[in-house]
């Protein structure tokens, strides 16, 4: 490797969202030549830092340094034309738009105002040539998988021709053929002089990449910029957690195994893609269901919640078949509950106060003569909720989205323990979510199973799925390929957990 | 969180969001009272309150789209339906009045459910379907009619849209029991909180058990029931099944609730704002009549008024957020 000059400095940044500090002082360098490993758990600051660099956050203090002059994005277009462009990790695509629009869109070729489409859909050829997709550039976004879409967000990052290259988590999807035609592209584009931040939660694949690291933990740095020769996945996961082990403090969970299972599935098949799900779930437990992004976790909590119904298998709860065809029916009849992992867009009705948030699962049981409920009678239910949960608001009125992440998070909550549900399927409940909170929140789940509650944890927190579950299922293109015991060690579980990924992997290839 | 009751009171009437529009009411009829010596006369008064009866149905009937998150084009054209086929029972087919009131109102319903079910059942936006059965519903109107009105008007109708007592004109009493019942539909009722949520965020109301569909196709009926009860009071107060009834009724829907608060994107409505809403576009209406000015002008002054209205509400969105951010 030839020398590396600095292209990008970062310097004691900060940036503040309401309730959450999630950058603190951080510093960072970047070098051309360099492909730069930015690491850290959900919630460290990895995400908040790429928007920062492209524009798309501005930070509270600190300042950016490109090529040793101090620079300030005031939008993501300010970032492109100075020669930065990101592979983000939500889908920034448009569906309609064909594969090539959305590739050259920062660019479209026009003659007198007219866009000149042959020349669109050959220039977009060539970046996905590179990429080694063999799709057709005039093919509409909305007809791709998931692992093609995000090729095809990395194929228009690539054709900016940037000289600073952001990645977060650009393989979560893709299979392992195309994670090797990508990081052969990467390493060329390295020895062209391109600078390279590569965000990823797969040590593998850092492992196998990268240069430099950097590992951030909650909003700080953990471990300054430094080359990654020297460290082991011991030291970075240390790094990343701050501890060896966590969690063995929550108590291990006494659960009878030969009871009636609370949820059990037998051969489920749904119309978004599952396939053959089996699995029971026990009063008192907490079963982890562990798998990367787009593996059809959450996919699976809609199924049982009846918005997807099954298309074949059995669903039984108590012992008995059910068909459950509506989230009412869920709730109501088999008192199953969804703690959703998007809380402002599928958990909260942000414009309304909390105690109405709260109550929104059991209106129909606080009404009195007529039918009408009492002025009272919803603060009267949600308060021993609220004071439970510790939920931090000025009063029941106050509107959901001027709380914190967290009391946001605690109120989605509290909304499935007012309706009494027996089922709880939490997804990712600690997202975006600041540190103490986020302990707290992981006592209040360990508690409710230890109330009786049968409980679905999906995360992809490794940590907090470690510390939490009793079993984890690990889920892989929408079937269950492996389950692992949870004896609480980090170490020996979060190998056997990538063990069981990567036998999937090579069996979906094999499989191909 | 503890407090006398007492102060919580006087606190919850102070949160209101109402309260600015209140004022403005108050200082525009003393305003008007001051300067216009006729504003206070039993007849004027009489004019003021049969402009707000029609006025406040036809916002109401609005408002309750806008809580769920929609928007309702058709009002003006069930109004004018109900309105017609409640004059054409009476006279062409010689149904007595009680049935011919019944069977308006039934048909407002019909067309509400219509338009809800449509919705929910293509996904597409309500907007566009709404667009679609306004012309259909003019269209059944012009049909029938043939554009023509009709004239012979049951005299027990006739009588009850001119009786009064003293200012206040009689038919006031079925928009004021339309205030009370919407009030507490939206303030009471589990099917008004569920059609609030449903505006508010239907896919955090659908994933907490509440059924989408009912929410959608009741608000759309108790929608077509309002402009159905408008277009038979238009009947009364006209003493003519008009066929253009409900054809000027559009702006007014609108413009009423978003003076009194409502959100468009839906979730939050309220029926006082709407109500005080309606007094201010009455009181304009009236003070153009009042100081001679021509009242072509009422529509520029609507829109502008619409147009101020969004924009505070805006301006303190922003602020809120700003403050949030700070």
């Amino acid at each position: 490797m030839s020398a590396a000059e600095k292209v990008l400095e970062i310097h004691r940044v900060s940036k503040a969202f309401p309730g959450v500090q999630a950058l603190d002082h951080v510093d960072f360098e970047l070098g051309t030549r360099q492909i730069h490993a930015l690491m850290g758990e959900n919630g460290a600051g990895k995400s908040t830092l790429i928007k920062i660099l492209t524009g798309v956050h501005q930070q509270d203090t600190g300042t950016l340094k490109l090529r040793g002059g101090e620079v300030r994005f005031a939008n993501p277009r300010a970032a492109t034309v100075a020669g930065i462009s990101a592979v983000h990790q939500e889908r920034n695509l448009i569906s309609r738009f064909s594969i090539g629009e959305n590739i050259m869109l920062e660019r479209l070729p026009a003659q007198r105002g007219f866009v000149d489409y042959r020349k669109v859909h050959a220039e977009a050829r060539r970046w996905l040539d590179m990429l080694g997709l063999d799709l057709d550039p005039r093919m509409a976004v909305d007809r791709l998988s998931v692992a093609q879409i995000q090729l095809v967000e990395i194929a228009k990052a690539l054709a900016l021709e940037a000289d600073i290259l952001l990645m977060d988590e650009p393989t979560a999807s893709i299979t392992p053929y195309e994670t090797d035609h990508l990081f052969a592209l990467l390493r060329q584009l390295r020895d062209r002089g391109v600078a390279l931040v590569f965000v990823s939660h797969k040590l593998e694949e850092v492992f196998e990449l990268c240069d430099q690291i950097t590992i951030l933990r909650d909003g700080r740095i953990a471990c300054p910029t430094r080359p990654l020769k020297g460290l082991n996945r011991g030291d970075i996961v240390r790094f990343m957690i701050g501890r060896d082990e966590q969690g063995a403090r929550l108590g291990a969970r006494r659960t009878d195994r030969d009871a009636t299972p609370a949820l059990a599935l037998r051969g489920v098949a749904s119309p978004l893609g599952h396939q053959d799900l089996t699995f029971d779930l026990y009063k008192g437990e907490i079963l982890g269901l562990y798998g990367l992004v787009g593996s059809g976790r959450t996919e699976l909590a809609k199924v049982l919640l009846g918005v997807h119904p099954p298309t074949a298998g059995e669903v039984q709860v108590e012992g008995e078949t059910v068909r459950i065809k509506d989230a009412a029916t869920a709730l109501r009849r088999h008192r199953i509950g969804y703690v959703s992992e998007d809380r402002k867009a599928e958990g909260l009705i942000l414009i309304h106060g909390v105690g109405r948030n709260i109550a929104m699962t059991i209106w129909s049981r606080l009404t009195g003569v007529l039918g009408l409920l009492r002025p009272g009678v919803e603060a009267d239910t949600v308060m021993p909720h609220i004071d439970r949960l510790d939920i931090r608001t000025p009063s029941l009125g106050q509107t959901a989205m001027n709380l914190s992440g967290g009391n946001q998070q605690k109120v989605s909550v509290a909304k499935w323990l007012a309706a009494e549900v027996s089922i709880l399927i939490i997804d990712e409940p600690t997202v975006g979510i600041d540190v103490r909170t986020k302990a707290y929140l992981h006592e209040l789940i360990a508690e409710l199973a230890n109330e009786g509650r049968a409980i679905l944890l999906i995360s992809s927190d490794m940590p907090e799925m470690i510390a939490l579950a009793d079993r984890i299922l690990i889920m892989q293109n929408f079937r269950l390929v492996g389950e692992v015991a949870n004896d609480h060690d980090y170490g020996r579980m979060s190998e056997a957990i990538m063990a069981q990924i990567h036998r999937g992997e090579d069996e979906a290839v094999a499989a191909q | 969180m503890a407090s006398p009751p007492g102060s919580l009171v006087i606190k919850s009437i102070l949160r209101q969001d109402w309260l600015g529009l209140l004022l403005v009411v108050v200082l525009a009829i003393a305003g008007l009272a001051l300067s216009q010596p006729n504003f206070l006369s039993s007849f004027n008064i009489y004019v003021l309150l049969l402009g707000f009866s029609l006025s406040v149905l036809i916002a109401l009937a609005q408002m309750v789209i806008i809580a769920i998150g929609q928007m309702n084009l058709s009002v003006g054209a069930i109004g004018g339906l109900a309105a017609i086929s409640f004059a054409g029972l009476m006279e062409v087919v010689g149904l007595p009045v009680p049935l011919a009131a019944l069977a308006g109102l039934a048909i407002g319903i019909l067309c509400g459910c219509l338009n809800g079910w449509i919705t929910h059942t293509t996904g597409l936006s309500a907007f566009i379907i709404t667009l679609a059965t306004l012309s259909i519903f003019k269209g059944l109107n012009l049909g029938i009619t043939e554009a023509q009105p009709f004239y012979d008007i049951a005299p027990a109708v006739k009588a009850f849209g001119n009786a009064r007592m003293g200012p206040i004109p009689v038919m006031l009493v079925a928009p004021v029991i339309a205030i009370i019942a919407v009030w507490v539909l939206m303030n009471r009722t589990v099917l008004g909180r569920q059609m609030l949520a449903v505006g508010g965020n239907p896919n955090a109301a659908e994933l907490s058990g509440i059924s989408i569909r009912r929410a959608v196709v009741a608000a759309h009926a108790i929608s077509g029931l309002l402009a159905a009860l408008a277009g038979m009071l238009a009947v009364a107060r006209l003493q003519l099944g008009q066929p253009t009834i409900g054809d000027d009724w559009l702006i007014i829907s609108f413009a009423a609730p978003v003076i009194g608060g409502a959100v468009l994107a839906g979730g939050h409505v309220s029926v006082i704002g709407t109500c005080l809403g309606v007094v201010i576009v009455t009181l304009i209406n009236n003070a153009l009549v009042l100081y001679g000015i021509d009242p072509f002008f009422v529509q520029l002054l609507l829109g502008a008024l619409i147009l101020a209205a969004v924009g505070i509400n805006r301006y303190h969105e922003v602020q809120e957020q700003a403050r949030r951010f700070a």
